[in-house]
């Protein structure tokens, strides 16, 4: 029995080394999961993630993998749709809660600590797994664009820009090359549409593709087939 | 008994040119006897913010803790001090919680915006419904005379002298027509970076 | 019975019938006054609905409107003047009254500058607790009683016959909601009197009462401080400190304190002063 089966029988359990290794297998879930880019700029954020169907006999515009949380806040996530979408609905749940009892919209920062505290619950508690997502979160609120990475331990970061899934470790070189602090919205498109391309396998399209953005203006919102299509024009 | 007549006591705030002032009696009775005259019903709840809890004391006291306790945490949490909205809100929120067993307090909110020094009244009945968009608000035991007192003497863009001097006529002339108020008045006019807290006499009986 | 006949009580008002039906007058139900007091209580028309006493009682409980037989009765509490504090005691000059100045509706302050003490002649004064109007109307009918003794008489009138006439009144009304609670105090041939009326029908003679909500606080003072052989200005002194220190415990007391002094001559006004004025006096502010 190796050092990491040894270990991983519980949840709870430290391996000798400090490591808790159903949270390594969790980020090797999300390491496997589609590519996911999330692009801050001056006067925006934006989210964009790759939807390379299975079976081509799927529906693909039943499948969603951006999704709003508020009228500002949005998220995406690498790995498991089917716990993506337990966050999502979370998430939510939190946002709509914050809102009864202040008359607010939540800010950004608190959203996050909230999913990551219950991220954070499912690697501590009995009969759970964690979760097997990382999740782009990105807002436009307090006046300015937050971009937040939340991995399955509970742990989260804020981002200029970030990458996640397979390849991600390229596209963030790729995109630190490519940031730049007065970036604007269209110029971050721009930069995470090419840089899902850079390992894309096969022909890019507004199919097979998904991109949210945050601004001031909108909130958050998906863009469209027609302005996807313009934004790819662009790109070859 | 009326558990809001057992105590008795006022609370009235006023808007005015870049200030808000709020005010409370000192009298504390226990039914048909005045046991202190040193009591007053305003507490602080941060730097610009202020709450008047008229009504059964005994809950008011507990409303002030629960109510501190929650923008402590709020401040903590969000890291940034609570707008007089939010405030609002909350003391909404946890009043209505309370929807069939109440706690028996009318409240008054005064205070600025932390960041745009707006400033901010608004009162509130025992389950949180709230009044909004007026430029003075009353509660208590000479509720009515406080009103009327209000709509008579406030007028916009007050100095904060003024406001002083207006909000301390409101008052007076309120409590000395009430039994169960009076005993003595404090008022807290807030500005932007300065409070300056006064106690006025009342007729004592 | 000579006070039986001042009083203008039928002669034979001890076998009178106290549950007997009132008469139908033109069918409304008219309940007559269970006493012949016409002579005193002119135009004093009785409740169209059988007011019976548990009707009343709830009046006094509840401060909402009675429904009656499908005809609302007004409440009269809230025209009361509940709220009061008044004091009154023999001492070696004679007897001390004090008062204070203070009529409440409920908890509003109506106001701060009621007179409740009624001259009924010059050698009697009476007090007035509870209900305004009926103190007011009762006292003047008491009045008028008085000086019709004098007149028929040719002498004055005792303390002792003057509280008897309106204890008398009063418990020809009993039930019917009315509310007084009075001390009628005075000097006569016997020397001074002092007497507690109330709308009960009692009538007590004593030496020291105080009446109204603000008594227990009015009782404190008077009760640690009292003696007979008070001078003068010791009892205007004690007088005016019990209604004081009654007016900044009670709610439901308060305005000016008045005290007068009732000698052998007749009675005189000491002094009213606004009890406000005395607690910030009292204080050095």
């Amino acid at each position: 029995m190796g050092d990491g089966e040894r270990y991983s029988f519980s949840l709870t359990t430290f391996s000798p080394s400090g490591k808790l290794a159903q949270i390594e297998y969790a980020l090797a879930a999300v390491a496997a999961g589609a590519p996911t880019i999330g692009v801050r700029a001056a006067d925006g954020v934006v989210l964009a993630t790759e939807k390379k169907q299975k079976n081509q006999l799927f529906e693909e515009d039943t499948i969603v993998k951006v999704e709003s949380v508020s009228k500002n806040i949005g998220m995406v996530y690498s790995g498991m749709g089917p716990d993506f979408r337990l966050l999502v609905k979370r998430a939510r749940k939190i946002a709509q809660e914050y809102k009864m009892m202040y008359q607010e919209n939540i800010p950004c920062i608190q959203l996050v600590q909230r999913v990551a505290a219950v991220m954070q619950e499912f690697t501590q508690s009995g009969g759970v797994r964690p979760f097997g997502v990382s999740l782009l979160i990105a807002s436009w609120d307090n006046k300015r664009p937050y971009l937040f990475q939340v991995d399955p331990s509970g742990s989260y970061f804020a981002w200029k820009a970030s990458a996640m899934g397979k390849n991600y470790v390229n596209a963030k070189t790729f995109l630190e090359k490519r940031f730049s602090d007065d970036m604007v919205i269209e110029d971050a498109v721009h930069t995470a549409l090419l840089t899902l391309k850079e390992s894309f396998d096969g022909q890019m399209n507004e199919t097979n593709i998904e991109v949210g953005i945050a601004t001031a203006k909108d909130g958050f919102r998906l863009l469209s087939l027609p302005e996807l299509k313009d934004y790819l024009k662009s790109i070859t | 008994m009326n558990p809001f007549n057992y105590n008795g006591g006022v609370c009235v705030a006023m808007k005015g040119k870049n200030c808000v002032a709020i005010a409370s009696d000192h009298r504390l009775g226990a039914g048909r006897l005045t046991v202190s005259t040193d009591f007053p019903k305003v507490f602080e709840m941060g730097p610009a913010l202020f709450i008047g809890l008229p009504g059964l004391t005994t809950d008011s006291l507990t409303v002030v803790n629960k109510l501190k306790f929650r923008v402590n945490l709020y401040e903590l949490r969000e890291n940034r001090k609570i707008r007089p909205h939010t405030f609002k809100a909350m003391v909404e929120s946890m009043l209505y919680e309370r929807r069939f067993g109440p706690y028996y307090v009318a409240s008054v909110i005064a205070g600025l915006d932390p960041e745009t020094d707006e400033p901010f009244v608004t009162a509130m009945d025992v389950l949180g419904a709230g009044e909004v968009n007026e430029p003075f608000a009353v509660a208590g035991t000479a509720e009515e005379s406080l009103l009327g007192l209000c709509e008579a003497l406030w007028e916009p863009d007050l100095a904060p002298e003024d406001l002083f001097e207006t909000l301390s006529q409101v008052i007076l002339n309120a409590v000395d027509f009430d039994c169960l108020g009076g005993a003595g008045a404090t008022i807290h006019v807030i500005e932007k970076d300065k409070v300056t807290t006064r106690t006025i006499k009342t007729r004592m009986d | 019975m000579a006070l039986s006949k001042v009083c203008g009580l039928d002669e034979s008002w001890e076998s009178y019938n106290f549950e007997a039906p009132a008469p139908e007058v033109s069918g409304m139900k008219l309940n007559q006054p269970r006493l012949s007091l016409d002579e005193f209580a002119v135009g004093l028309s009785m409740p169209s609905v059988d007011v019976n006493q548990k009707v009343v009682q709830a009046l006094l409980e509840d401060e909402s409107d009675v429904q009656v037989e499908h005809q609302k009765v007004a409440n009269p509490r809230a025209l009361f003047l509940h709220g009061t504090t008044t004091l009154s005691f023999k001492f070696q000059g004679g007897v001390m009254v004090a008062v204070d100045s203070r009529a409440s509706s409920g908890q509003q302050i109506s106001s701060q500058t009621v007179n409740k003490v009624i001259p009924i002649s010059k050698y009697l004064l009476g007090t007035m607790a509870g209900g305004a109007a009926d103190c007011t109307y009762w006292m003047r009918v008491l009045n008028r009683q008085c000086r019709m003794f004098e007149l028929r008489n040719r002498e004055r009138i005792t303390v002792s016959a003057a509280s008897k006439l309106l204890s008398n009144m009063l418990y020809g009304y009993k039930g019917y909601g009315i509310s007084i609670g009075s001390m009628i105090a005075g000097y006569d041939k016997r020397g001074p009197g002092l007497y507690v009326i109330d709308n009960d029908g009692l009538r007590v003679a004593g030496n020291c009462f105080s009446i109204g909500s603000g008594s227990p606080y009015a009782f404190g003072v008077l009760d640690t401080e009292y003696r007979y052989d008070l001078t003068d200005k010791e009892a205007y002194e004690l007088a005016r400190r019990a209604i004081y220190h009654a007016t900044m415990r009670d709610p439901y007391s308060g305005g000016n304190v008045s005290v007068y002094h009732i000698k052998e001559t007749g009675w005189v006004k000491i002094e009213t002063q606004d009890v406000s004025d005395l607690f910030y006096k009292d204080r050095g502010l």
